[in-house]
């Protein structure tokens, strides 16, 4: 673990992106979402749950996931979310425009120009 | 886990209650109540996840402002907890006592004038049998659950209002049937029990500003 949590910010633009993977191999509701993205970080990143409910809000408008509710537990029902194909679709996406950046990113971030020279 | 309820309710307060708002709600309480289990599941005390999984939740003002305010905030309006199924069992018991006491007394002045026929005797049975059953189920409802702590709002001018404007019209259009029908003189339990039902709204005021019937308010974050 890290002695500095990661900042938020660096991590806030791939939220779409991260919440249509965790979707891609399964319907989910809110909580397990979250809790996924504790696990997956290794208690690195938290995901709070307001800002996962308004990706979701974002994410269904764009027609990227869907929702529909599911059986009832201890409070009351679930919402669980499923991706469409078109989110399908825009995960790839994202996904692809991730891995180039990162490697443009890394290129930059490093400062290294001994191939300029 | 009624302190989630209370939380998450508190949070979207000023906000309009659209379907939308309500279902988003429902959603945060059974992600939180989710979560309170799993905490408790990992060896936390009840109060101590409780108090975790609404800290863990950071601010929610963002995802409630994108939601549609609420028009203008209503008068407020005056509300207290009641012991709802004791208050309902007196109220019920004392409009039905005066509801049933006055078709009585209609009834005795009404064959010694010689209004009704003999036969009205068994409707006024029927009527008294259906008070009886009204004050029983009361009853039960009490001694079932003696506690129920209920927020009520203390409206009673409006109620009121209405109910004798049902009464009128309920008691209008029996009236006519009856002189329509040209029968026996048979609506005036009509008459009596609609105004019983009126007479319910002016006796829970009554009762209702008494202390014997008020409950402590709940509070927002306390135990559940």
């Amino acid at each position: 673990m890290n002695e500095t949590p990661i900042s938020s910010d660096l991590i806030r633009g791939h939220i779409d992106t991260i919440v249509l993977g965790l979707l891609s191999a399964q319907d989910r509701y809110g909580y397990d979402i979250c809790k996924q993205v504790t696990l997956l970080s290794d208690d690195e990143y938290e995901l709070k749950e307001p800002t996962l409910y308004s990706a979701a809000r974002r994410l269904e408008g764009q027609g990227l996931i869907r929702s529909y509710w599911g059986e009832e537990s201890q409070g009351g029902r679930r919402k669980y979310y499923a991706i469409t194909a078109e989110g399908r679709k825009a995960y790839q996406r994202n996904l692809e425009d991730w891995k180039r950046a990162r490697r443009l990113i890394d290129r930059l971030v490093s400062g290294d120009a001994e191939k300029e020279q | 886990m009624e302190a989630i309820k209370y939380y998450v309710k508190g949070a979207f307060q000023g906000v309009k209650a659209t379907p939308e708002v309500l279902e988003q709600q429902e959603e945060l309480i059974a992600d939180l109540t989710a979560k309170v289990a799993d905490l408790v599941a990992q060896g936390k005390s009840e109060d101590e996840a409780l108090g975790m999984a609404i800290a863990s939740m950071g601010d929610l003002s963002t995802l409630v402002s994108e939601f549609e305010p609420a028009e203008e905030s209503p008068a407020r309006v005056p509300t207290a907890a009641v012991f709802s199924t004791r208050l309902d069992l007196h109220v019920i018991t004392v409009s039905a006592g005066v509801g049933a006491a006055v078709m009585l007394g209609s009834t005795v002045i009404g064959a010694w004038s010689a209004l009704i026929r003999p036969g009205a005797g068994f409707s006024l049975l029927a009527v008294l049998a259906v008070a009886v059953w009204w004050i029983r189920s009361a009853y039960l409802r009490h001694r079932e659950s003696p506690d129920v702590v209920e927020v009520r709002e203390l409206v009673y001018k409006a109620r009121f209002r209405n109910a004798i404007a049902v009464w009128a019209g309920v008691s209008l259009i029996a009236t006519l049937l009856n002189i329509a029908s040209g029968t026996d003189f048979w609506c005036w339990p009509i008459w009596v029990a609609g105004g019983t039902w009126a007479l319910t709204v002016k006796v829970e005021k009554w009762f209702a500003e008494r202390a014997k019937f008020l409950a402590p308010e709940p509070e927002l974050p306390e135990r559940p």
